[in-house]
C-alpha cells in the first residue's frame, strides 16, 4: 500500500468522489455489490429463520400486551389494529432489516481489515452501504411477508387503507432504512478515534426503541414529542410506520423532508468522517 | 458420599469458580465498568418505556401496577445476571459436546456438570445483577416482604434459567446441534418473565407454568411478595428443586451417548 512520508496511506484517486468515471459505471459496480450480497443471503437462507421465529415472539408479546392495554376505543389516535400493524412495521424495519454496520466498521477498523477493503476499486462507505442493501432486500422480503401473515392473523387488516399510498409510505420507510445505516456506520467510524465506543450503539439503539419503535411518538408526553421531533432517532421507525398505518398528506409533507435532511447528514457525516479517519490512518504491514 | 457432603462440595466448587472468574474478569477493569453501565442504561430504556405505557393507560396492565411490572424486571434481570455470572457456560454446552471439549471436564474430579456451568463468567451479567438492585431499592423501598422474595426470585430464577439451559443443550447428545434451539429457550423465558402474566391467553399461561417455567420464576414471587402464603411457598421452593433436578439427570442421561473426540485442549 502507498504511504506518504508520514507514513499515511494515501488515498487512490477511484476512493475520491467523483473521481474519473461516469456515473452510470459507478452506479453499475455498486449494484453488481449488492447483487453479490442479495445472493449469499439467499444462499444461506436458513441463517434468517432463527430471526423470523424471534420476529414472531416479539409480535406474539407485544400483541398481548396492547391488547390488554387496549379495552376498546383509541389511544391517542391509534386503534388497536392500527398499533399492532405499528409494530410489526417498526419491528421489520429495525429488528428485520438490522445490518451489522457497526460491528463491521468496529472490526474493520480495530483489527486494520480495513487496509485491505481499501484495496478494492471502490469507495469504502458505498462499498458498505451496497452489501448492506443487498442483505436488507432479502430480510425485507422474509420479514416483511411474515409482518403481513402475523398482522392478518392476529387483528385483520387495516379498514379502508388506501393501497394507493403504499408506495410512498415504502419511501419512507426506504429512506429510514438509509438514516439507520449512516448513522450506525457514523458510530462505527468513531472507532478511528475511540477504542471503546460500544457505549455509543447501546445508546443509540435505545433511543430507536424508545423514540418510535417500541410505541408510538404520540404517546409519549408533549415536552419529549416536541424535542424527539428535532432528532433523528424517530425518523427511523416511526415516522414510515406511522405513514403506513394512517397516511395523511400534510404528516406526509411534514415527515418526509425531515427524513430526506437527516438522511443527507448522516450520509455527509459518515463520509466526513471517513476522510477524517483516512488522514490518520496508519497499515502497517500483514 | 451422603447428599449434604455433595452439596457442600459443589457449592464450594461454584465459590472457587467464581473468585477465579472474577480475578480475571478485574483485570481488564475498564472493560468491565463500561460493559456494567452499558448494560444498566440498556435496561433502564424499559422504565421509560412502562412508564409512558402506565401514564397513557391508567392504573394496571394484565392484573399488574407499575411497581408489580418493576418488581417482576428486577427479579429477571438478577436472575438473568446471577446465572451468567456463576454459570455462563451454559450458553455454550452444544458447542462443547459438539467439538469433544468435554473430554476436559469429563476427566476432573469433581461434578461434571459444575464444572462445565462454572467455567466462564459474563462481564455484562453483573450490569444486569445490579440492575435489578437499584430497581427493587428505587421502587419497593423499604418492604422487607419484596426484598425477601426478590432474594428468592433471584436464586430460583437464575437455577431454573440455568436449568432451562442444560435441558435445551442437552439435546445436541440426542439430535445434533441445538444451539438455536437452547439460545431461544433463555430468550422465550426473559420475554415472558418481564411482562404481566395476565397479558397471556390461558394457553400461553400453561407453557409458563411448565415448559417454560416463567411462573416459578418471577410472577409466584410476586404473588408472594404480595400476600405471602406458606404452602404456596414451599410449592414454588419443591417445584423449582424438582425442575432443577430433571434438567441434572437429563443432562447425565445424554452424557452416556457422548462420545470423544479425542481432541487436545488447553484449558488456561
Amino acid at each position: 500500500m502507498p504511504a506518504n512520508p508520514q507514513g499515511q496511506v494515501a488515498v487512490p484517486d477511484h476512493k475520491r468522489w467523483g473521481a474519473d468515471r461516469g456515473p452510470v459505471l459507478k452506479l453499475g459496480k455498486y449494484l453488481a455489490i449488492a447483487k453479490i450480497n442479495l445472493h449469499q443471503a439467499i444462499v444461506y437462507r436458513s441463517n434468517v429463520l432463527g430471526g423470523l421465529l424471534f420476529y414472531a415472539l416479539f409480535i406474539f408479546v407485544f400483541f398481548s400486551l396492547w391488547r390488554a392495554i387496549y379495552h376498546g376505543g383509541e389511544v391517542q389516535g391509534y386503534s388497536l389494529r392500527q398499533v399492532v400493524w405499528y409494530l410489526c412495521i417498526t419491528e421489520l424495519l429495525v429488528f428485520g432489516c438490522r445490518t451489522p454496520v457497526f460491528t463491521q466498521m468496529n472490526e474493520d477498523i480495530k483489527t486494520g481489515a480495513l487496509a485491505y477493503q481499501l484495496i478494492r476499486p471502490c469507495h469504502y462507505v458505498a462499498y458498505q452501504f451496497a452489501g448492506a442493501v443487498g442483505r436488507m432486500v432479502f430480510n425485507l422480503v422474509c420479514f416483511g411477508i411474515l409482518a403481513v401473515v402475523l398482522g392478518m392473523v392476529m387483528v385483520g387488516p387495516l379498514p379502508d387503507y388506501a393501497l394507493t399510498k403504499l408506495p410512498l409510505g415504502i419511501l419512507s420507510a426506504c429512506l429510514g432504512l438509509v438514516i439507520n445505516f449512516f448513522l450506525l456506520m457514523c458510530l462505527g467510524l468513531t472507532a478511528f478515534r475511540l477504542e471503546e465506543n460500544g457505549a455509543f450503539y447501546l445508546v443509540y439503539q435505545k433511543l430507536v426503541f424508545m423514540l418510535g419503535m417500541f410505541i408510538p411518538l404520540e404517546f409519549l408526553p408533549g415536552w419529549l414529542q416536541r424535542i424527539a421531533r428535532w432528532l433523528p432517532f424517530p425518523y427511523v421507525a416511526w415516522a414510515p410506520a406511522r405513514l403506513l398505518v394512517a397516511f395523511s398528506w400534510p404528516l406526509f409533507w411534514q415527515i418526509l423532508p425531515l427524513q430526506v435532511f437527516w438522511a443527507a447528514i448522516a450520509i455527509g457525516l459518515s463520509l466526513l468522517l471517513y476522510r477524517q479517519g483516512m488522514r490518520g490512518l496508519q497499515a502497517n504491514g500483514g | 458420599m451422603s447428599n449434604g457432603h455433595k452439596l457442600h462440595s459443589i457449592f464450594t466448587l461454584i465459590g472457587l469458580y467464581f473468585r477465579v472468574n472474577l480475578a480475571s474478569a478485574m483485570e481488564y477493569r475498564s472493560a468491565f465498568m463500561l460493559q456494567v453501565f452499558g448494560m444498566v442504561l440498556s435496561n433502564g430504556s424499559f422504565v421509560f418505556f412502562w412508564w409512558v405505557a402506565f401514564s397513557q393507560i391508567g392504573a394496571r396492565i394484565g392484573g399488574y401496577d407499575f411497581t408489580d411490572v418493576m418488581f417482576i424486571w428486577a427479579v429477571t434481570s438478577s436472575a438473568f445476571g446471577t446465572a451468567n455470572i456463576l454459570f455462563a457456560n451454559m450458553n455454550h454446552i452444544s458447542r462443547l459436546i459438539i467439538s469433544g471439549e468435554l473430554d476436559t471436564f469429563l476427566l476432573q474430579p469433581k461434578s461434571v456438570l459444575t464444572s462445565v456451568l462454572c467455567a466462564r463468567t459474563s462481564l455484562s451479567a453483573w450490569g444486569d445483577l445490579l440492575y435489578g438492585f437499584l430497581l427493587i431499592a428505587l421502587t419497593q423501598g423499604a418492604d422487607g416482604r419484596a426484598w425477601l422474595m426478590f432474594f428468592c426470585g433471584l436464586v430460583i430464577g437464575a437455577l431454573l434459567m440455568t436449568a432451562v439451559a442444560v435441558t435445551a443443550h442437552t439435546l445436541t447428545f440426542y439430535v445434533g446441534d441445538a444451539s438455536t434451539l437452547a439460545g431461544m429457550s433463555v430468550e422465550f423465558i426473559v420475554n415472558f418473565c418481564i411482562y404481566p402474566k395476565g397479558i397471556y391467553a390461558g394457553w400461553v399461561q400453561v407453557l409458563m407454568a411448565t415448559l417454560i417455567p416463567a411462573t416459578f420464576m418471577v410472577h409466584l414471587p410476586l404473588q408472594l411478595a404480595r400476600q405471602f402464603d406458606l404452602l404456596l411457598f414451599a410449592g414454588l421452593l419443591a417445584a423449582s428443586a424438582a425442575y432443577c433436578s430433571l434438567a441434572g439427570f437429563f443432562f447425565y442421561r445424554g452424557l452416556r451417548r457422548y462420545e470423544s473426540g479425542n481432541l487436545i485442549v488447553t484449558r488456561l
